[in-house]
Formats: C-alpha cells, structure tokens, sequence
C-alpha cells in the first residue's frame, strides 16, 4: 500500500494547489535560463548564420560586431589564393536607423558575399533567397516587414525578398542581410551636392593629366549623370569570411596571421567576442537571480515538506508503533516530495508552453535545459525532504500511546 | 501453555536527582498465551510506563523482557529487531487517535497485515472488520468513526498480524459502559479464540469480571488485584 499517495488522496486539493504555486517559481526559474539562452543565441546567430571557418577583421581589432573594422578589399582575393582555402566572401555589417511608414526602424546591415553567397546558410522562414546584386534585401521578421515590401535607403528602394527568425544582434536589432555592394551603396550614400562636387574634381583631374587631355570622351563619361564617382579609391569590407577544407583550418589559420593588416578569429572566437560584451553581464545577473530563485523554491519545499510530516507526526508515530520498517516512513514522506517535484515541473512545463512565446524577449528553451530543469527539480525537491526526513527519524513511536 | 511476554526485575526511573519518579520498582510480570489481564491502579502508577515496556517501544532501565521465551531486552538493551518484533508478534490498541487518520478503516487494518508480513491483506482485513462488525464502514475514514467504531478497527489492526501479544492501554476511556464492556468482552474472545495474550489498563471496575487475571500497580510496583475474588 502507497502510504504517500493515500495521504496526499485525503488532502489533493491542498497538495495540488502547493505543487501549482512551485511550478510558477520553476517556471520563473526556466523562463530565465530560458531568456539568457535566448540572448546567447540571438547574440551569436549573425556568426552562425555565416558559417564561416574563419573570419579576418582588421588588424587589432574585435570586429566587426563589438567594434569597427574596415578591411582593404584585396584582402578578398588574397585569400582566395591561400592554399587551403575554398572561398572568401567579403562581408559587412553596419547599423542604420530609418524611418518607415512613420516608424523608427534600426536595422543591422549585413553584406553577403555576391555572387557566391546570396543567403544559402541563412535560415529562412519565409521567401527566398537574394536572386540579383542589387536592390533585394532578406530580413528578420521582428522588422515588421512584410514581403514584397520596399524600404527606401541610399535614395533606392530595396525589396524585402526573404524573411528570417530571431536574426538578431546582442543589441536586440533586427538583422537585413543584402549583398556587400549593397551595404557600401548605402554606408556610403552621398548628398546630390556631394557627388556634383566629387564629379567636378574628376572632371579637373582629367583636365590636369595627360590620360585626361589625350582621351577627350573620359570626360563626357565622367559627366554623365549614371556614372557614380567613389567617395573612396574603393570601400572597405567589415570582414572577409573563409571557408576552409576541414583538415587544413589551422594552416590557413597560421598563414592569414601573419599577414599585417588582419587579424583572424575561428567561428568559436567570433562568438565568444559577441558574448563576452553585452551578454556576459546578463549572465552574473541572470545566474544570480537563479541561485535566489532556486534557493527560495528548495526553502518553500522544504517548509512544505517539513509541515506536511509535522501534521503527520501522531499518524506516523502511531505506524512507528506497530512497527512500521523504517523506509516506509521515509518513503512517505520522499514520495511525496518527489510528487510534489514531478507535479510542480508539469505545471512549469505548463506555463512554459502557454505563456513563454507570448514574452517579449525570446525564451529558448535548450536541449540542457529541458535536461537539467527537471533533474534540478528532483534533486531540489529530494534535498528539501531532508528535514522532513529527519523530523520522521525522530519521532518517538511511544508518544503514539500518549496521543 | 507457553509464556507470551515475561518481564523480571523491571526497573524504570524517568529523570534525575530529586525530580527522578520510580516509574517501575523490580516488576516481575509473566503472561502466558490465551489470557486476558487487566492492569489496574491509581494514575501516575506506572501502567503506561509498563504496556511501553512490555511493548518494546521504550525499555526499562534494568531487569529483562522475554518474548515467548526468548530474551529480547536486556537492562534497556534491545536484544533483537524491536520494530520488527512489534510489526510481526505485537497488536497495540489505546485510549484514542489510535487510527492512521489519512488511512481508511479497511486500510488501517490493510496496512498492518502488510507489515506483518501477511499475504491477501485487504481480504483479511475484511474478515478481521466483519469479526468486529464494523465491515459496513470500511470505506470511512476515522474522523468519519464513532470512538466505538474507531476502537473496533483499531482491535481489528491489533489482530492482523495474528499477534501472540495485544497490548491496550485505556482503549474504552472514550466509551459508554455498555460499549466498553463489549470491547472488553472482545479482547476475552481474542484471547480465548486466537491464543493471544492480552494485557489491558483500565480504570473500569464494572466489566472486570470479563478478565482471567487482574493485577494492580502502585508507585512503579505490581501485585496481583484485591478485585481478583470480585
Ligand atoms: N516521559 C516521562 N518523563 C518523565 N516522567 C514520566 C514520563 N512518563 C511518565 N512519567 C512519570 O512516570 C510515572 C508513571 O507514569 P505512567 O504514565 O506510567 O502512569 P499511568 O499509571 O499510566 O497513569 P495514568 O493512569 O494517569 O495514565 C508518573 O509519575 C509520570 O509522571
Ligand atoms: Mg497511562
């Protein structure tokens, strides 16, 4: 006969209601973990969509994400040729801030590598990939863009072609991901003054060379208006992306460092910058709220459980009596904690399916933490029984006879 | 005839110094099986202190306790498994709250058959609540009993383990005369039918006629009761 459960029979209400108020600290407790995952995962889901080997920023920096870096774009084809290495893809993030429909967009800009990476390693939820150079941008569905949908930057509109899910920088920022061109076009938009102005010095420029002087029809070239005068010899890339063959990472790797004007990171490393910044202090701060919360959950149980053996102490002084075996007691009382545990994460995993989408800031629940909570829970639980335990040991069964 | 519980020399001494009280004073007890005792005497005499000695539930300081011969305490010394001597051989039935309230009537007796090492427990403690006449109230809990109701499942507990020692300290305090004499008659029926011994406290005069033996305690010590010829 289970004692545990006729004893929490004769008083389910109660029981129910207790292991309900535990599931909503458990989940408060998942809903943590689960945000700070979320945010490790949004912060390094710009690197991981890229799934690139290696990436070369500038020289000494952490870019591109913590901190500038502009790159010389021959740094593209120089390593393409460095034995190794399958493809180098020039890349660029920026932010921007926009106004659409009457609301303030702020947008973080990834260039993608054309023609050889219009999106392929993103994950899409809708659309499609970038099909054309110019004019086509994919972006993160938090944007509120639809598709079909045109933002006007640079004095261009760009289709919105494809959207993706949770592209989001640690900032919170939604991501656009658009060719590398593209993302230079708009980085370095120039006022109509600005490209009347730059035209003319070409125009002097011809003027004083001999190239100039003896080939007349540059000029009329440099004057028409589709002609697009570079506000730099040529722009720089934030990063150039590579891919590697798998055994050889390290010698590509050894080969790129010694290069003056690149400093190179694996995937593993680009994370651990975008997460060491913003995410690394929501991490004391979450980790901390955890202890507490944890802790308060294991001293509720452990109230619980110890009142739940105190108003059982006659009942269990009187089984004591008749000579009850000593794991049966223990059982009970055990039993009914691990009840308490299992009922109280239903609930939890409850609310977590109802409640956690409708949370503003994403709650990703991991494969560790669909591990560990449960596991957590049982052995909070199991702890917290300890006093009642002892509570059971030291009952006298003659005080049964003083009853 | 063999002895159900034998206690020599018993001593037992609750506190020290000036505050120490002679609970039991060299009790010298023998009960053998198919009896029905009364244990009487003034309050404070040391009944109690003696049905918990007997019982293996808290030993005396000095002397021995033999269990159907063999000796399980010695000197306040436990010789063998009390809990298990006491789920297997021993019934106990008291004055109240004897019933494991989160436990039905049927499971109350369930369970001691459970612990006694008895097979088909919920079939037997049909019988044992038919015996008692209470089976039409298996399904209730104890605060759903009458005290004589409670105190026929707790007679129908004692006998689950078919017991060679049924101890019972005051079980008819909360009852009616007429009720109380009844229990008492059952414990004679237990007795006599089931070969138990059975070793009752009370402070009832008027069912005494009921018992094969009486015995009368005074300042921790026992004799045998001048209502014997009553
Ligand atoms: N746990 C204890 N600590 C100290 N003294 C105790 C304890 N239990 C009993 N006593 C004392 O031992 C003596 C005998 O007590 P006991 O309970 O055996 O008496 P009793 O004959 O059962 O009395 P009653 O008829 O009132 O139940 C009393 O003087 C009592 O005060
Ligand atoms: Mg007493």
């Amino acid at each position: 006969m289970n004692l545990a459960l006729r004893d929490v029979r004769r008083h389910i209400a109660r029981f129910v209601g207790t292991a309900a108020g535990l599931g909503l600290l458990l989940s408060v407790v998942v809903a943590m973990q689960g945000i700070y995952a979320g945010m490790v995962d949004d912060a390094t889901i710009l690197t991981r969509a890229m799934r690139a080997d290696l990436w070369l920023v500038q020289r000494d920096t952490v870019g591109p994400f913590a901190e500038a870096s502009r790159l010389d774009p021959s740094v593209e084809a120089r390593a393409s040729a460095v034995p190794g290495v399958r493809r180098a893809r020039p890349y660029n993030y920026q932010l921007i801030q926009r106004e659409h429909r009457g609301a303030v967009l702020r947008i973080a800009l990834v260039g993608l590598g054309w023609p050889d990476d219009p999106g392929h390693t993103l994950p899409l939820v809708r659309g499609r990939h970038l099909a054309q150079p110019h004019g086509e941008m994919i972006v993160d569905a938090s944007l509120g863009l639809g598709l079909g949908e045109s933002l006007v930057l640079a004095g261009e509109p760009y289709r919105v072609v494809g959207l993706t899910r949770n592209a989001l920088t640690s900032g919170g920022d939604s991501v656009a991901f658009m060719t590398v061109g593209d993302t230079q076009l708009v980085a370095f938009d120039q006022s109509a003054e600005a490209t009347l102005l730059e035209r003319q010095r070409v125009v002097e420029r011809l003027r004083r060379t001999d190239l100039g002087r003896g080939q007349p029809a540059l000029e009329d070239l440099a004057r028409d208006p589709r002609w697009r005068a570079p506000a730099l010899a040529s722009p720089p890339l934030a990063a150039v992306l590579i891919d590697a063959d798998p055994h050889r990472i390290a010698e590509v790797q050894a080969t790129v460092r010694r290069w003056g004007d690149v400093t190179v990171y694996t995937q593993g490393e680009e994370e651990t910058l975008l997460l060491s910044g913003v995410v690394q202090r929501a991490r004391m701060q979450i980790g901390l709220f955890t202890v507490i919360l944890t802790l308060t959950a294991a001293i509720i149980v452990m109230m619980i459980m110890y009142n739940l053996t105190l108003e059982k102490t006659h009942d269990i002084a009187v089984l004591k009596l008749m000579g009850a075996p000593r794991g049966r007691l223990l059982g009970l009382v055990l039993q009914q904690a691990w009840l308490l545990g299992v009922l109280g994460y239903a609930v939890a995993y409850a609310i977590g399916e109802l409640l956690f989408p409708m949370f503003p800031r994403r709650v990703l629940i991991t494969t560790a933490i669909s591990v560990i909570a449960p596991i957590a829970t049982l052995g909070i639980v199991t702890l917290a029984s300890v006093v009642g335990l002892s509570h059971v040991m030291r009952i006298d069964p003659a005080s049964a006879l003083e009853g | 005839m063999t002895d159900a519980v034998r206690a020599v020399n018993l001593s037992k001494t609750y506190g020290a110094g000036a505050a120490a009280v002679v609970a039991l004073d060299k009790v010298d007890l023998t009960l053998p099986q198919g009896t029905v005792a009364a244990l009487l005497g003034p309050s404070g005499s040391g009944k109690s202190t003696l049905i918990k000695a007997l019982g293996f539930v808290s030993p005396g300081d000095t002397g021995e306790v033999f269990f159907e011969g063999r000796l399980v305490v010695k000197d306040g010394r436990p010789l063998a498994d009390l809990a298990q001597l006491r789920r297997r051989h021993l019934g106990f039935v008291f004055q109240k709250a004897n019933l494991t309230s989160f436990l039905t009537a049927r499971e109350n007796v369930e369970i001691a058959c459970e612990f006694g090492g008895k097979t088909d427990g919920r079939r037997r403690a049909r019988e044992l609540l038919d015996y008692l006449e209470v089976a039409h109230r298996e399904h209730a809990y104890p605060e759903m009993l009458s005290g004589g109701e409670q105190q026929r499942v707790a007679i129908a507990r004692a006998l689950a383990n078919e017991p060679s020692l049924i101890l019972a300290d005051e079980p008819t305090a909360a009852l009616d005369s007429v009720r109380s004499r009844s229990v008492m008659e059952l414990f004679r029926k237990v007795a006599h039918d089931r070969g138990a011994a059975v070793l009752v406290v009370t402070h009832d005069h008027r069912a005494l006629d009921v018992f094969d033996v009486l015995y009368e305690m005074e300042d921790g010590r026992i004799r045998p009761s001048a209502h014997r010829s009553v």
